[in-house]
């Protein structure tokens, strides 16, 4: 009899609940409750937090620490960016200095050359032209007309020959013939 | 067009927002609240989370696309943000899940909000006692009286493994209730 009532309970202590309402449910089944008007309440406490809400959307969101910030960080980009071409630039304008000053060094070789020139003494440039003169005028002459002489004497031997040799040849022919 | 349907088409237009989403409360607010209250306890608790869900719900809800039913999303968004609480608190306060379990049913008995008598407290340490996913098919089917398909949709299980689960776990509790 006992068991039968047992029984009996355990199946109708799941099957009530289906039937009834859900606070009801959980204050019967789970002995849970809320205070009285809480439904009412939260409401209107969801509400004003929704507003709440809203009011931080529109208000700008809290700043990261500023070496964070998207600005900073495109900023900090512009300056490597800026810095790298500023090293590639520096070093172009010291190889065109090294450049410019070797050119100022040859220019300033050429001014010195000049300068030298007009500072010898005037019988330092007489020898010097002297020299250059016997050198390149006189033997260049004298051995010129040596090359003259020869050539013609040479010329003259072998026209001599020549002459000598047709005469020859003339007269034998005439006379045989 | 459904009532549900009539109310996202509401909730997603700008001029009608705030007056939907009062009904929306009226509507649903007390379904969420038990729903989270017996993941996360006590009153207290439940009223914080309460409140997560529906801010979470009115910035979602633009997203909302209707492919499940507007009550299986929000009841999706009340268990994640149940669990999400338990997480932030578990991580605070236990070490172990036994010491999460025994102090589950601590924390309920001592809620200004409980006054069951021994043998709700019994149902309340079976329930306990089950294993986490059980626990919730049946609070879900059973409490919160929401169908194998909704509670398909919330937990991505199929709904035969919930329809085994839960009536493995009725007979659990119809043996152990009244021993």
């Amino acid at each position: 009899m006992r068991k039968s009532t047992e029984n009996s309970n355990k199946e109708t202590f799941l099957k009530k609940g289906l039937q009834s309402n859900i606070a009801k449910h959980h204050k019967t089944y789970l002995g849970t409750n809320v205070p009285e008007g809480y439904f009412a309440k939260s409401k209107i406490s969801i509400l004003e937090k929704i507003k709440e809400e809203q009011q931080v959307v529109e208000v700008p969101k809290k700043q990261k620490v500023f070496w964070l910030q998207p600005k900073f960080r495109y900023m900090a980009a512009a300056s490597v960016v800026f810095l790298l071409s500023l090293t590639i630039w520096l070093q172009n304008v010291k190889s065109n200095t090294e450049e410019s000053q070797v050119n100022v060094e040859l220019l300033s070789f050429n001014e010195d050359v000049l300068l030298d020139v007009l500072l010898i003494d005037d019988t330092q440039m007489n020898a010097f032209a002297e020299a250059t003169l016997i050198n390149e005028v006189v033997i260049k002459a004298e051995l010129s007309e040596q090359n003259l002489d020869n050539l013609i004497l040479d010329s003259m031997i072998s026209e001599d020959s020549l002459l000598d040799d047709y005469l020859g040849n003339e007269l034998i022919e005439n006379i045989i013939l | 067009m459904s009532k549900d349907a009539e109310l996202v088409k509401k909730l997603q237009s700008s001029m009608l927002k705030d007056k939907a989403f009062s009904e929306l409360l009226d509507a649903y607010q007390e379904r969420l609240y038990w729903h989270i209250r017996k993941i996360v306890v006590t009153h207290e608790n439940a009223d914080d989370v309460l409140q997560n869900t529906f801010i979470r719900v009115y910035k979602s809800i633009n997203k909302f696309e209707g492919k499940s039913a507007l009550h299986t999303w929000m009841y999706r968004i009340a268990y994640n943000e149940s669990m999400r609480f338990l997480e932030k608190n578990k991580k605070k306060s236990y070490d172990n899940i036994d010491e999460i379990s025994s102090n589950h049913l601590e924390v309920l008995f001592e809620d200004e909000y409980f006054d069951g008598d021994e043998i709700q407290k019994k149902l309340h340490k079976i329930i306990e006692g089950l294993k986490e996913k059980q626990r919730r098919v049946f609070q879900m089917k059973y409490f919160d009286d929401l169908s194998f398909r909704q509670i398909s949709d919330i937990l991505s299980v199929s709904e035969s493994t919930l329809k085994s689960t839960y009536y493995t776990v009725v007979k659990i509790i119809e043996e152990k209730i009244f021993l």
